[in-house]
């Protein structure tokens, strides 16, 4: 079915609960009746086919093959390294009978967890739309 | 295709400069477990469509009901009478007097 809004931002709104997403709307036709009037809030009055356009920022898909590539930008790729590397010199340093070995191990491992910790943050904070430079110039005021 | 990229074969041989026995699945594995936290950060952005129901409030955001696995939804849109898309507002104080729990 097709909407009958003309216009829904005068009307509809979304919120988020949990894992649920809730649409929900001020129209109402019945000025007298019990919390379904105009301009109260109330669930979606319609079927509308594929009437929600949801953005949002999606879980990476998982990897299953050695010929897959990361779901995640490029220059994650070799952190990734870095986060089994360390993940894989914490199992040396437990299963190690010898101190001597689990420390260096341990020592490793904090290296790479540090320069996993490192890129991630740098890259992950940055932002990614593919724009930069300035917004607006600014000129003084000499007068 | 980007410039340059990592699949997970060469993951695993760069790994395996430093642990020439590390089982390939563990390797897997762990790079899986990467991702998962990556994906709190804002790498992938998406958009799906959803149908609506008359008089249904909740819209389950799960793999189950749209093929989609959300973080976060930042916006939402909602079509108009002519097809459009049209972006809708978000209810910051979402504690409204009804409540309908399909």
């Amino acid at each position: 079915m097709a909407s009958t809004y003309k216009y829904p931002e005068d009307y509809i709104s979304w919120f988020i609960k949990g894992n649920h997403l809730a649409i929900v709307t001020l129209k109402g036709n019945d000025s007298t009746s019990t919390h379904s009037k105009y301009g109260q809030y109330k669930p979606i009055d319609e079927a509308v086919t594929n009437g929600i356009l949801i953005h949002y920022q999606a879980e990476p898909n998982a990897v299953s093959a050695i010929t897959d590539t990361p779901d995640v930008d490029n220059v994650f790729h070799t952190c990734l390294i870095d986060y089994v590397k360390a993940r894989l010199y914490q199992d040396k340093a437990g299963s190690s009978a010898d101190a001597g070995i689990s420390g260096v191990s341990m020592n490793l491992a904090a290296m790479h967890e540090g320069k996993w910790n490192e890129a991630v943050k740098r890259n992950g904070m940055q932002k990614r739309d593919k724009t930069g430079g300035d917004r607006r110039v600014a000129m003084p005021d000499f007068t | 295709m980007a410039v340059h990229s990592l699949t997970i074969k060469k993951i695993i041989s760069r790994v395996r400069q430093a642990f020439p026995n590390a089982p390939e699945n563990y390797i897997m594995n762990l790079v899986n477990e990467a991702i998962v936290e990556l994906g709190k950060y804002a790498t992938k952005i998406e958009y799906a469509k959803a149908t609506t129901v008359a008089d249904q409030q909740w819209y389950t955001l799960s793999d189950a009901n749209a093929g989609v696995e959300i973080n976060k939804v930042f916006r939402v849109d909602f079509m108009d009478s002519s097809g459009t898309y049209v972006k809708i507002p978000r209810l910051v104080n979402n504690e409204i007097p009804t409540m309908d729990i399909d």
